[in-house]
C-alpha cells in the first residue's frame, strides 16, 4: 500500500489498517452479518443499497477492496492471484469470513474466484451482473473505450444513480476537492485492472469448486454485460437457486435499484 | 543545437469526409480504407525523405512508434531504421521510440538496438517511450494499471543488458529470464544515448532529472503551447541542483518555410489541414484510461499531447453533429469547426515563414524552452515530395546553420553519439 495515498474524503466514513495502508469501510445496521462487495463504482460513502439492506433487517459490512473508494494506492497487486489474496485479506479484516454475502460486478466476479480456492469464505452468495465469462459471439462492452460521461451512462441506467461516485457534494472543501478526483481515478483504475483488456481470466474452468447456494441478479438494461449472460451463469454454476432479472437498472443494478435488488437479497440470505 | 529530421510516415490518402464518416484515426480506424499499393509508395517515398534529409545535413533522421493508426504507419521503428542504417552512413539515426512495455521480453528492444548501432557503427540513439494510452492501452491490450511499472521494469532490463559484462539472471515482476546475454553488444560504450518521449506526467519529468535522462516532449501544438510542460521539466531538473543543460530537452516542431512568407502560406495549408483535421481525429475515449496517469499527474491536473488531441477533435466532431442536428441535416458538416491555417500557425503549432522568419521563431523557441534537440516535422500531413523535398533542403541549408552554433559553446552534449567512438563506414557503405 502506498502510505501518502489520498485522503477519501466521504467516500469511507470508517478505515482498517490494511498491509502497509488502509481500507475503507463502511458499517451500518443492526442483526445478522451480511457482506457487501462493491463493483466497479466502489462504495461512494454510505449508499443507497447499504442502508436498504440495513433496513431490512442486517448489519450490513462494506470494505473496498484497495484501490477502490477510500482504501489507500494497491500496491503489488499485479495478477489475479494477487487480487485473489488480498479479497481473502479483505474479507477476513472485515470480519465477513463465512457470512452471507451481496456482491456486484468486478467485486461478484473475485468473490466467486475467492470461492473457487476457499469455499468456505462466504455463506450463500447473490450476485449483481458478475464480470468473468466471455462469449465471441455475445461480447461484453468495453467500459473504458470511452469518454468519462459514456462510461457513466454505461454504469446505470439513470446516470443520477451514480452521483454519489461521479458527483463531489456542494460543500465539499476545495482542496478535498482535487482529492476526489484522484480517488475517482484511482477506483476506476482498480476495477481496470480486474476486468481489462477482457474480463475472462479463466474463472469458468474453476466454477466446478463454487458449491454456495447463489441467487444472480442482472440488469435489464445492462449496457456492459448483456442480460444473456444471466442465462450462461445459470448454467456454469452449479447451486443457482434464484435469477432475477431487474426492470430499469443497468450494470449496477444495485444503484439503480437499490431497493429492489435489497430486497431480493434479504429474501435469499435469510 | 541539434536538428533532427522526424517522420511521422502519415497515411496520405485518407478520405476527404474522414473526420465526418469516422470515429477515430487511432485504435479503430477502418481496415478497408488501407490501399497497400498506397502503402508501398508511401513507405517508400518516406524512406526517400529520410535519406534525402540525411544527404542535407541534418544532424540525425528519427522515428517513433505507433500502432493502429491512420498518421503513423511504423508499428515497429526498428525496421525503418534497419533499412535507413545502410543508405545513411553519416547520419545518427533516433529511434524515439521502443515502447519498451510492448516487447515480451524488453530485452529484444536492447539486442536490436545493439545491432542498429553495429550496423550503423555508433550511430544510435534509442529512445524508450511510456507509449500513448492508444497504442499501449488499447491497440496492445497492455493493462493500464501495470503499464508504467512493466516499462519501468523494462527499461531496467534494457540498461543492465547493455552495461553487464557477466550472463546474468533478471528477475522482475514481469520479466523472468534465466539467462540474460545481448549478443551483439551495442558499439557505443556503456550504451548509446537514452532519449525519453513523455507527453507531461509530471513522474517522467522527475524521472529524467533524477536520471539524467533526455526528456522529449514531442508535442504536435508547438513551442508556445509547449512551454508549460518543458519548464516543468527544467524545474525539477533545478529541484535537484543540476546543470539545465538545454541538451537534456528535447521538442518536437512543424516547420514550413519558404522563400517568402506569402509562399509558405500558399503552400502549406493542405497537408496542414490534413494533418490537424483529419491525421489528428482521434477519439477521446481513447486518451485517458484509467491507470495510465500517475495519481501525481491526475493531482497536478496535466493534460497529455495526445489527450489534448483527442478531446479538441471530439469537441469539433461534437460540435458540428450538433450543428447539422440543428440545421435538420442528418450528415454533419465539417467545415464549420475544423482548425484552421490560419489559428495552426498563429498558436505556433507551425512555424512558418521565409527562412528569416523560421529562423528567427526556431530561435526563440530554442531559447525559450532551452531546448537543444529539435525534432523538425518538415513532412507533415499528405504533403507531396517535391515539397518536402523543398522544406527539408531549405531548412537544412538556410535555417539549421544559424541556429546550429546554439548551445554548443557553453554546454556538452552529453547525450549525442560521439564522434571519437564511431566506426568508419565499412564495405559498400564506405563508397
Amino acid at each position: 500500500m502506498n502510505a501518502g495515498a489520498p485522503l477519501a474524503g466521504h467516500f469511507a466514513p470508517g478505515t482498517l489498517p490494511y498491509r502497509d495502508g488502509h481500507i475503507g469501510i463502511v458499517e451500518l445496521g443492526d442483526g445478522p452479518t451480511v457482506g457487501y462487495l462493491h463493483g466497479m463504482l466502489g462504495n461512494p460513502g454510505v449508499h443507497a443499497v447499504l442502508e436498504e439492506l440495513a433496513a431490512a433487517g442486517h448489519r450490513v459490512v462494506a470494505p473496498s477492496l484497495p484501490g477502490f473508494t477510500g482504501s489507500s494506492e494497491p500496491d503489488g497487486l499485479r495478477t489475479l492471484h494477487d487480487w485473489v489474496v488480498a479479497t481473502s485479506e479483505v474479507v477476513d479484516l472485515a470480519g465477513l469470513a463465512g457470512a452471507p454475502l451481496v456482491a456486484s460486478s468486478v467485486g461478484a466476479m473475485l468473490a466467486l474466484e475467492l470461492a473457487a480456492v476457499r469455499p468456505e469464505a462466504f455463506g450463500s452468495m447473490v450476485l449483481v451482473s458478475p464480470f468473468g465469462l466471455w462469449d465471441d459471439n455475445d461480447p461484453v462492452a468495453d467500459p473504458f473505450g470511452t469518454t468519462l460521461s459514456v462510461q457513466r451512462a454505461m454504469l446505470t441506467e439513470d446516470t443520477a444513480a451514480s452521483a454519489a461516485f461521479f458527483d463531489d457534494p456542494a460543500d465539499l472543501p476545495a482542496d478535498m476537492v482535487v482529492e476526489h478526483g484522484v480517488h475517482r481515478y484511482l477506483t476506476r483504475t482498480a476495477a481496470a485492472q480486474l476486468i481489462w483488456p477482457l474480463p475472462e481470466w479463466g474463472l469458468a474452468e474453476r466454477l466446478h469448486r463454487v458449491t454456495n447456494p447463489v441467487t444472480l441478479v442482472h440488469g435489464a438494461k445492462d449496457r456492459i454485460i448483456p442480460v444473456s449472460y444471466l442465462e450462461r451463469w445459470a448454467e456454469a454454476l452449479t447451486n443457482v437457486v434464484g435469477t432475477h432479472v431487474v426492470d430499469d437498472a443497468g450494470h449496477q443494478a444495485d444503484f439503480d435499484q437499490p431497493g429492489q435488488v435489497a430486497r431480493i437479497a434479504a429474501a435469499a440470505l435469510g | 543545437m541539434k536538428s533532427i529530421f522526424f517522420h511521422l510516415m502519415p497515411y496520405p490518402e485518407l478520405p476527404p469526409d474522414f473526420p465526418e464518416q469516422h470515429r477515430s484515426v487511432w485504435v479503430d480506424i477502418d481496415p478497408k480504407l488501407y490501399d497497400p499499393t498506397v502503402g508501398h509508395q508511401t513507405y517508400n517515398a518516406y524512406l526517400d525523405q529520410l535519406e534525402f534529409a540525411a544527404e542535407c545535413g541534418f544532424d540525425a533522421v528519427g522515428i517513433n512508434e505507433h500502432h493502429s493508426n491512420g498518421y503513423g504507419l511504423m508499428p515497429s521503428p526498428n525496421i525503418i531504421a534497419a533499412a535507413l542504417s545502410r543508405n545513411c552512413p553519416d547520419t545518427n539515426i533516433v529511434v524515439l521510440g521502443d515502447s519498451v512495455a510492448l516487447y515480451n521480453p524488453p530485452l529484444r528492444v536492447a539486442e536490436e538496438i545493439a545491432m542498429l548501432d553495429g550496423i550503423t557503427g555508433g550511430r544510435m540513439i534509442a529512445g524508450f517511450p511510456v507509449g500513448s494510452p492508444m497504442d499501449t492501452i488499447y491497440a496492445y491490450g497492455q493493462n493500464p494499471a501495470t503499464l508504467r511499472e512493466r516499462y519501468h521494469e523494462g527499461v531496467d532490463l534494457i540498461r543492465q543488458a547493455w552495461t553487464s559484462d557477466e550472463v546474468f539472471s533478471f528477475n522482475g515482476n514481469y520479466n523472468k529470464l534465466r539467462y540474460v546475454n545481448v549478443w551483439p553488444r551495442p558499439v557505443q560504450q556503456p550504451h548509446p544515448p537514452i532519449w525519453i518521449p513523455g507527453g507531461g506526467s509530471v513522474d517522467t519529468w522527475d524521472w529524467c532529472a533524477a536520471e539524467d535522462l533526455v526528456y522529449c516532449y514531442l508535442s504536435y501544438f508547438g513551442y508556445k503551447a509547449g512551454l508549460r510542460t518543458m519548464q516543468g521539466f527544467w524545474k525539477k531538473v533545478q529541484e535537484l541542483g543540476k546543470e539545465t543543460n538545454p541538451f537534456q530537452g528535447g521538442f518536437a516542431q512543424f516547420i514550413a518555410v519558404a522563400d517568402t512568407e506569402a509562399e509558405a502560406w500558399d503552400l502549406y495549408r493542405e497537408p496542414a489541414e490534413y494533418f490537424f483535421n483529419t491525421c489528428l481525429h482521434v477519439y477521446a475515449g481513447y486518451a485517458d484510461p484509467p491507470g495510465y496517469k500517475t495519481p501525481n499527474t491526475v493531482r497536478a491536473g496535466v493534460e497529455g499531447m495526445v489527450e489534448r488531441a483527442a478531446r479538441e477533435a471530439t469537441a469539433r466532431r461534437e460540435a458540428n453533429a450538433a450543428d447539422a442536428a440543428k440545421a435538420g441535416s442528418a450528415k454533419p458538416s465539417y467545415g464549420s469547426k475544423k482548425l484552421t491555417f490560419e489559428d495552426m500557425v498563429e498558436k505556433g503549432y507551425i512555424i512558418l515563414g521565409n527562412p528569416t522568419q523560421v529562423t528567427e521563431q526556431v530561435h526563440e523557441l530554442a531559447t525559450t524552452m532551452n531546448v537543444g534537440h529539435l525534432m523538425v516535422f518538415s513532412h507533415f500531413g499528405n504533403m507531396e515530395p517535391e515539397l518536402v523535398k523543398m522544406n527539408t533542403e531549405m531548412y537544412a541549408t538556410q535555417v539549421m546553420p544559424e541556429v546550429a552554433g546554439l548551445f554548443e559553446d557553453d554546454y556538452e552534449d552529453h547525450w549525442w553519439p560521439k564522434t571519437d567512438h564511431q566506426l568508419a563506414p565499412v564495405g559498400s557503405r564506405a563508397q
